[in-house]
């Protein structure tokens, strides 16, 4: 019973607290822009507006394309399971649960690219293409840094590699942790399509990796996707944080303030480099998928070495 | 305030790492710059229990020199041959950044062996500075612009001005003012040469090859 209350709390913070951050994001942008912006809560109210629609199927779409919103959203909301919120512990933590959170993220992107090969539109298969291609260099810098959190606290559960152990590490392995917190960030941007890589706003063929896979979902489908991609940033703020802010008082409240802090200022973070950098040319992503597996094979290194 | 030599060493390393994978060459230059600043506030680091004003000159001409002149010679000298991007290193940036991250494993390897005479405020510091020369001598050795070689030299001397104000205590100051000099002397050829050399060919890569220059003449 209470394991069940657990993770339909943990799934309720989530759903309540993520679309906000995409919001906070986007009136930084707006800041930047010198305009005032949407509200904070938009994207609810676009949620809301998505909810309410239809959804419109291809005639060559299969049961695939229908069933990839509502697997990306499962799955990431799984997700959010084994990732501790600050003041919300993980629900579901065993040991291996890393595997669980970078093969479930594979999950949702498999159905993803899918449904995206599955409408026969040679525009799509490009954007699954690509996607393939850079989450596949994302992947090799985020599991470079799993290993180093993981040999630096002794631990493959993911509660725990960014629990009680990271004060310990930042006093000992400071700059390893600092090495882990920059690619992190890189890989953020990257999964997340934000702006050196995607650009989660326009429909601009020429870079876009992740948007024109979703071209072809409309209504609710639609709303389930951004849902899923508002969560996605979400949880992976929630592992950062953690790591950057490494301060836990003890005290619920004092928690959860540190953790929304923390997650605001992430966020902000986020929006000014979307405001203050232009999307890299496309073949140039690799090099920075590269470079933040250079970091955290660095991070790696130092940390072999400082045994 | 060994974390934040610590955190100094590192952000010197990562940012010879940007340069390595950048192939624009005026973002590559404002790296830099922002390298040789961090490096200017080591000395500040490192003594910070007692500043001397030895550590105050040192870092004052090293920001001076390397974060504010030289960067300013390099943009002068770019605008005046208007070369914009490194368009074909010998090794591709993607592999350039493989090579350089494995470098510096066998760097941390290597130094693993090595033993400084004295006690380091911190033990990065001889790793990130071997890091540092190992990866500006393959930016100057993988690249094929003239300025892009040049930074690669620079990157070079960053690390071992890393290595030497770690050793301030033993080593006199006048020999670092000398190499500072040098570079600085060497910079300002450089960029004379680098417009001679455009003004001649046309043409700013380092290796002139032999056909173009009988068509040149």
């Amino acid at each position: 019973m209470s394991i069940v209350f657990l993770i339909l709390f943990h799934w309720l913070v989530v759903l309540l607290l993520a679309p906000f951050f995409i919001g906070v994001i986007s009136k930084i942008k707006a800041f930047f822009a010198g305009k005032r912006g949407p509200s904070f809560f938009q994207p609810f109210f676009d949620l809301r507006r998505l909810f309410q629609k239809n959804s419109v199927y291809s005639r060559t779409t299969t049961w695939i394309f229908r069933s990839a919103p509502i697997v990306n959203l499962a799955a990431v909301l799984v997700l959010s399971l084994v990732v501790p919120l600050g003041f919300l512990k993980a629900p579901i933590q065993f040991s291996g649960d890393i595997f669980l959170a970078a093969y479930i993220l594979g999950l949702a992107r498999f159905f993803i690219i899918c449904a995206a090969l599955d409408t026969g539109s040679s525009f799509e298969g490009m954007g699954a293409s690509r996607e393939a291609f850079f989450s596949c260099l994302c992947e090799l810098a985020l599991f470079m840094n799993f290993i180093t959190l993981s040999l630096l606290t002794h631990s493959i559960s993911l509660s725990s590699m960014i629990g009680a152990g990271i004060p310990v590490s930042w006093k000992l392995m400071g700059p390893v942790l600092l090495l882990v917190a920059g690619s992190l960030f890189i890989v953020i941007l990257a999964e997340n399509c934000r702006i050196p890589v995607d650009d989660p706003d326009t429909h601009l063929e020429l870079t876009m990796i992740h948007e024109v896979m979703i071209l072809d979902h409309s209504g609710v489908d639609f709303g389930y996707m951004l849902y899923a991609a508002a969560i996605k940033l979400f949880v992976f703020v929630g592992i950062l944080i953690p790591i950057i802010f490494p301060i836990q008082s003890g005290n619920p409240v004092a928690d959860m303030l540190i953790f929304l802090g923390g997650t605001l200022g992430l966020s902000v973070t986020v929006g000014i480099v979307e405001s203050t950098m232009a999307r890299l040319r496309l073949n140039r992503v690799k090099n920075l998928l590269l470079l933040a597996f250079a970091l955290a094979f660095f991070g790696f290194v130092v940390k072999m070495w400082r045994m | 305030m060994t974390s934040w030599v610590d955190a100094s060493c590192i952000i010197i390393v990562f940012l010879s790492l940007i340069v390595l994978s950048n192939y624009r060459v005026a973002a590559m230059i404002r790296v830099f710059s922002v390298q040789s600043f961090v490096l200017g506030l080591l000395p500040f680091f490192l003594h910070a229990s007692s500043i001397s004003n030895q550590d105050v000159f040192i870092a004052f001409v090293t920001m001076v020199l390397k974060a504010v002149l030289v960067p300013s010679i390099l943009f002068w000298a770019i605008r005046h041959v208007s070369m914009r991007s490194e368009v074909k290193p010998i090794i591709g940036f993607s592999s350039s950044i493989i090579f350089g991250a494995m470098l510096i494993a066998g760097v941390f390897w290597v130094s693993l062996s090595l033993k400084l005479p004295g006690k380091p405020v911190s033990d990065l510091i001889l790793p990130c500075s071997l890091s540092t020369v190992l990866l500006g001598f393959m930016i100057m050795v993988t690249r094929t612009r003239a300025v892009t070689q040049v930074l690669g030299y620079l990157i070079m001397e960053n690390g071992i001005f890393l290595f030497a104000v770690s050793l301030s205590d033993v080593m006199p100051v006048l020999i670092e003012m000398g190499i500072l000099l040098d570079i600085f002397v060497a910079v300002f050829i450089m960029a004379i040469v680098v417009n001679h050399i455009n003004e001649e060919f046309e043409k700013n890569t380092a290796s002139v090859s032999q056909s173009k220059m009988g068509e040149t003449f």
